[in-house]
């Protein structure tokens, strides 16, 4: 059987008549780097703050480590690391004030790793929290969450305002003690990159349900672009199956397919083009594409403008 | 040097897979020359160290590499890795993305080939004596 560190099932937030879950049903493995994209409002933070118990759900259940999540104890908080994007430590301590209070709270502390992390970030024990750039900040906030050794570690945009030396020193300890710990990620980002680079497993939200789950790699073979020429009217396109995304560009049409095979090329020629030639897309393209499935607009953009 | 892009059509796990291939067929990597670890070269490529694990097993799976159990891998002693039926689709799967993506840059075909031969003449043994 295996081992779900995070289950929802038919998981509802409502704020007001907004639905910020609506009915998620979401299992997640022990292992592995989990990344969650979704546009803004897809309900990823909402998703974090009440599987950690900071908010209740309307209905639906949500399970972390096997616990229901609004009945945490210490010693299961202790097995969860967390870092929110804000970064938000106590400005007035230092940073072996914040250690040092850390260290008695969780029994399974590492100053070791918490000293290998921070190095990265060049950051020295006697520095206040507020004197901290963003970066150093993030790197304190990631160095002390991996220094509790959870099991299970959240993250929350962890990576946003960082510069690139700052991001990749971020990413590179986050990657490197997991691999060595064994413990389980699970973040949400919107930077493809930093994604392609890092996810085990892809989670697609989209206004607070589950679009599609699998490795990033897996998710990108079965997006593929095409691009036809109609050399008359262009036809109907609304027949055509599995279309996430359609632009005009230049005399050509572009689509962004989804689970498509060669019987999609047939189908354009079926429908008038001239020529129609697959090729593979890249994650950025591929999520970007199945995101804007909802707001296909076939209004060219020319008569648009 | 293996080098990854990310935004590239290929996933990471390919582009490494990919990349030792070429490493090794031009002999930039001999035959029991050492390969990264999985943890240093995710370090250096800053990726995860899963991708490169997953890309080393599948090329030890096809013959490129051999682990040695406590010292890691290395370049394997050349044998024909794939049936002939594999080699069939996966060279006519090549000839089609490659023609693909050449059509459309207006070269005459002696050109493209006479490209693709030097290519090949640098990453494969010479098969004279």
């Amino acid at each position: 059987m295996t081992d779900y560190l995070i289950q929802t099932d038919a998981l509802t937030v409502q704020y007001g008549r907004k639905r910020a879950l609506d009915k998620l049903t979401l299992n997640v493995a022990r292992g592995g780097i989990h990344a969650i994209v979704g546009a803004n409002g897809a309900g990823k933070s909402t998703l974090f703050r009440v599987l950690l118990g900071f908010e209740t759900a309307s209905a639906g259940s949500a399970r972390i480590l096997g616990c229901d999540s609004g009945a945490l104890t210490p010693a299961l908080r202790g097995r969860i690391g967390f870092v929110n994007e804000e970064h938000t430590l106590p400005g007035w301590m230092r940073v072996d004030q914040l250690t040092a209070m850390q260290r008695r709270q969780y029994p399974q502390w590492s100053q070791g790793r918490f000293e290998a992390v921070a190095r990265n970030f060049h950051v020295l024990p006697e520095q206040k929290i507020t004197e901290l750039s963003r970066g150093e900040r993030a790197g304190v906030n990631l160095a002390l969450a991996l220094a509790q050794c959870p099991e299970l570690l959240v993250l929350d945009e962890p990576t946003l305002g960082l510069d690139v030396v700052a991001k990749r020193a971020f990413l590179e300890a986050l990657m490197i003690s997991c691999h060595d710990t064994a413990s389980t990620v699970v973040y949400c980002s919107h930077q493809m990159e930093e994604i392609e680079r890092v996810a085990d497993n892809l989670i697609i939200l989209e206004r607070g349900r589950l679009r599609h789950m699998s490795a990033p790699s897996d998710f990108c073979e079965r997006v593929q672009l095409w691009v036809a020429e109609f050399p008359f009217r262009e036809p109907d396109l609304s027949v055509l199956p599995g279309v996430l995304d359609i632009a005009r560009i230049d005399g050509f049409t572009h689509f962004v397919v989804f689970d498509q095979g060669d019987d999609f090329g047939v189908h354009l020629r079926l429908l008038g083009a001239r020529s129609a030639h697959a090729m593979p897309v890249s994650l950025d393209r591929a999520v970007n594409g199945f995101l804007s499935s909802g707001h296909i607009s076939t209004t060219p953009l020319s008569a648009a403008a | 040097m293996l080098q990854i892009a990310t935004g590239d059509p290929r996933p990471i796990n390919r582009q490494i897979v990919d990349g030792v291939r070429r490493l090794i067929a031009s002999g930039e990597l001999p035959v029991g020359a050492a390969l990264p670890s999985v943890r240093g070269l995710a370090q250096q490529l800053t990726i995860n160290p899963n991708t490169v694990a997953k890309a080393y097993s599948e090329l030890t799976a096809e013959g490129w590499l051999d682990a040695r159990a406590g010292l890691g891998l290395f370049v394997a002693i050349p044998r024909q890795r794939l049936s002939n039926d594999e080699r069939a689709r996966r060279l006519d799967d090549a000839v089609q993305r490659f023609v693909g993506d050449v059509i459309g840059l207006d070269y005459p075909s002696d050109v493209v080939l006479d490209r693709v031969a030097g290519e090949l003449d640098v990453c494969l043994p010479k098969k004279s004596a």
